[in-house]
């Protein structure tokens, strides 16, 4: 039989298109996952920052996770929440669309609002005087640019399961919750003890403490072990997103 | 093939589906074949869109067998020829009719031209509209024509024409008809009986999640060929069934409609038996008499 499945390239690429242009005529969800990070930053690390630009560029390591878990988590958890009960998925599903390029298409579009707002922080952190060699530069993005993966991975899980309003306010308490317990926005050597110990369980911990090192700040513990409980955390998310898929009926 | 010379696209063999604890199709077997609309005809919750679910990939069937193409329904081979329009799914109200119709087009491989898909469906400048922005009947032709759009070998209609006034419904009927024409299966589902009557070529007639009649359309109507008399009587069910020729005895309120093979002489034995008969009409039975009739006896046996 002749093969009746269109050309996959094309597939992703134009899905991934059409995902990026919904987001674009979306402002009230994509302004304030971009703007938001920019404006803590902005405010924290740069205007109020009395500690030089040393400290800046410790925040501007933490603050770039932070802002790729604001798409990952609202794109992905409460995208995918209103898709589903919407009825869009279902669509999606029994259409010829292969199942892979719709994630794919939320992903692109979730790594391209992170990218946005990074640029931002970016920008600021050269204007707060942070100065750094271009192989740390690299390094930095590259670890910011794959933050969005557990994260939308664990919004995904999230979205397949939960009702739209109850992802949204799951995305809103991890979005917190990451945050603070992972030592996005200040060192968690500040938190009680028992809070320092649950930044372990959370991916932005040990994501924050791998972006310091690359601009040469030691981290809490071994990088190594952060690196390794961060592949645990996205294979488990990843787990349980794919479980999410296959057993919604919608 | 089948005797018809009819190819096979589509085909249930004694599928059976719970859904949630609730038993929703029982043993469901049926053919839906090439340059035929085949209507999936019942009240709601009888199993229509579930059976759809199970044609389409969506569901597994607990017991018995699905086959779309020659192949299980989940594969994405299978899903390639299809087009289908579900009951209700929800679209980016943010992209524009024409970006919509040409992303769905871009699923399968030898998609219509745009404009072609365009005028099939009705939707002739409404192309830079943004689908948020369409009328519910707007948005019915929308979804109509992203299931068009890939020349589908088979194309799955749930509910088709629910919220379209009746100069679009015409419209979508003369273009599904017109697919079929071109040698399309089309499978549709729907609760009203004018619609399975005018466009299909077979009615499979469901009801609680069991196939209760499967034929042409004038094949149904002759299988309980005969009058309805309706009329308001003071003798119990009993009597009026065991009057000449009554196939079934239903009430709702203080009126009885009676199914009869000869509505004159049913009425006539009626008139003795009960002089004081009163609103008392009599009519060709209609297909939904039909239907109902049937349904009552598939129950009855059970």
């Amino acid at each position: 039989m002749e093969n009746a499945l269109a050309r996959p390239a094309g597939v992703f690429a134009r899905e991934s298109v059409a995902e990026l242009r919904k987001n674009l005529r979306l402002p009230q969800f994509a302004l304030p996952t971009i703007l938001t990070p920019a404006l803590f930053y902005g405010l924290f690390a740069v205007m109020l920052n009395k500690a030089g630009p040393g400290a800046a560029a410790y925040s501007l390591a933490t603050f770039g996770v932070f802002a790729a878990t604001g798409p990952a988590l609202f794109g992905f958890g409460a995208g995918v929440a209103v898709e589903r009960e919407n009825g869009l998925i279902e669509l999606k599903r029994v259409s010829p669309l292969p199942a892979g390029a719709y994630i794919c298409a939320k992903l692109v579009s979730a790594g391209a609002m992170a990218a946005l707002a990074l640029a931002m922080i970016y920008a600021l952190s050269l204007i707060g005087g942070v100065r750094l060699p271009p192989e740390q530069w690299a390094l930095l993005v590259i670890v910011h640019l794959l933050s969005v993966i557990p994260f939308a991975l664990l919004g995904f899980a999230i979205g397949m399961r939960v009702g739209a309003k109850g992802a949204i306010a799951a995305a809103n308490a991890l979005y917190l919750g990451f945050s603070i317990l992972g030592g996005l926005w200040m060192p968690i050597t500040i938190l009680p003890g028992w809070m320092q110990q649950a930044a372990w369980l959370t991916p932005s911990f040990h994501l924050g403490q791998i972006a310091l090192s690359t601009i040469g700040v030691p981290p809490q513990g071994s990088a190594p072990w952060h690196v390794a409980a961060l592949v645990f955390i996205t294979a488990a998310a990843a787990w349980l997103a794919l479980r999410g898929w296959r057993r919604s009926p919608a | 093939m089948d005797r018809n010379g009819m190819a096979v696209v589509a085909r249930l063999r004694g599928v059976t589906k719970t859904l949630g604890g609730r038993p929703v199709l029982n043993a469901i077997s049926l053919e839906v074949r090439a340059g035929e609309v085949t209507a999936l005809l019942g009240p709601n919750g009888a199993g229509k869109t579930t059976t759809v679910g199970v044609l389409t990939g969506r569901f597994a069937p607990d017991a018995g067998e699905a086959e779309l193409f020659g192949l299980d329904p989940g594969r994405p081979a299978a899903r390639a020829r299809i087009g289908v329009v579900l009951q209700s799914a929800g679209l980016p109200d943010v992209l524009t009719v024409r970006e919509l119709v040409s992303l769905h087009s871009g699923y399968y491989r030898r998609p219509r031209e745009i404009h072609e898909t365009m005028a099939l469906a009705g939707l002739e400048g409404l192309e830079k509209r943004r689908a948020g922005a369409l009328s519910g009947g707007q948005l019915r032709r929308l979804h109509y024509a992203l299931a068009i759009c890939g020349q589908p070998d088979l194309l799955v209609l749930d509910e088709p024409t629910t919220g379209l006034d009746h100069e679009a419904r015409r419209r979508l009927w003369s273009s599904v008809r017109a697919e079929a024409d071109a040698g399309t299966a089309v499978l549709l589902t729907t609760h009203y009986l004018e619609e399975a009557d005018a466009l299909a070529d077979r009615i499979i007639v469901i009801d609680d999640g069991r196939i209760v009649a499967d034929a042409t359309p004038s094949g149904i109507k002759a299988d309980v060929a005969g009058s309805t008399i309706r009329c308001r009587t003071m003798l119990p069910d009993p009597a009026l069934a065991a009057l000449p020729g009554v196939r079934s005895v239903r009430r709702s309120g203080g009126a009885a409609t009676l199914l009869v093979a000869d509505g004159a002489v049913a009425a006539r034995a009626l008139l003795g038996a009960d002089p004081s008969v009163s609103d008392l009409t009599i009519s060709a039975a209609s297909l939904e008499d039909a239907l109902g009739d049937l349904s009552a006896t598939i129950r009855k046996a059970a």
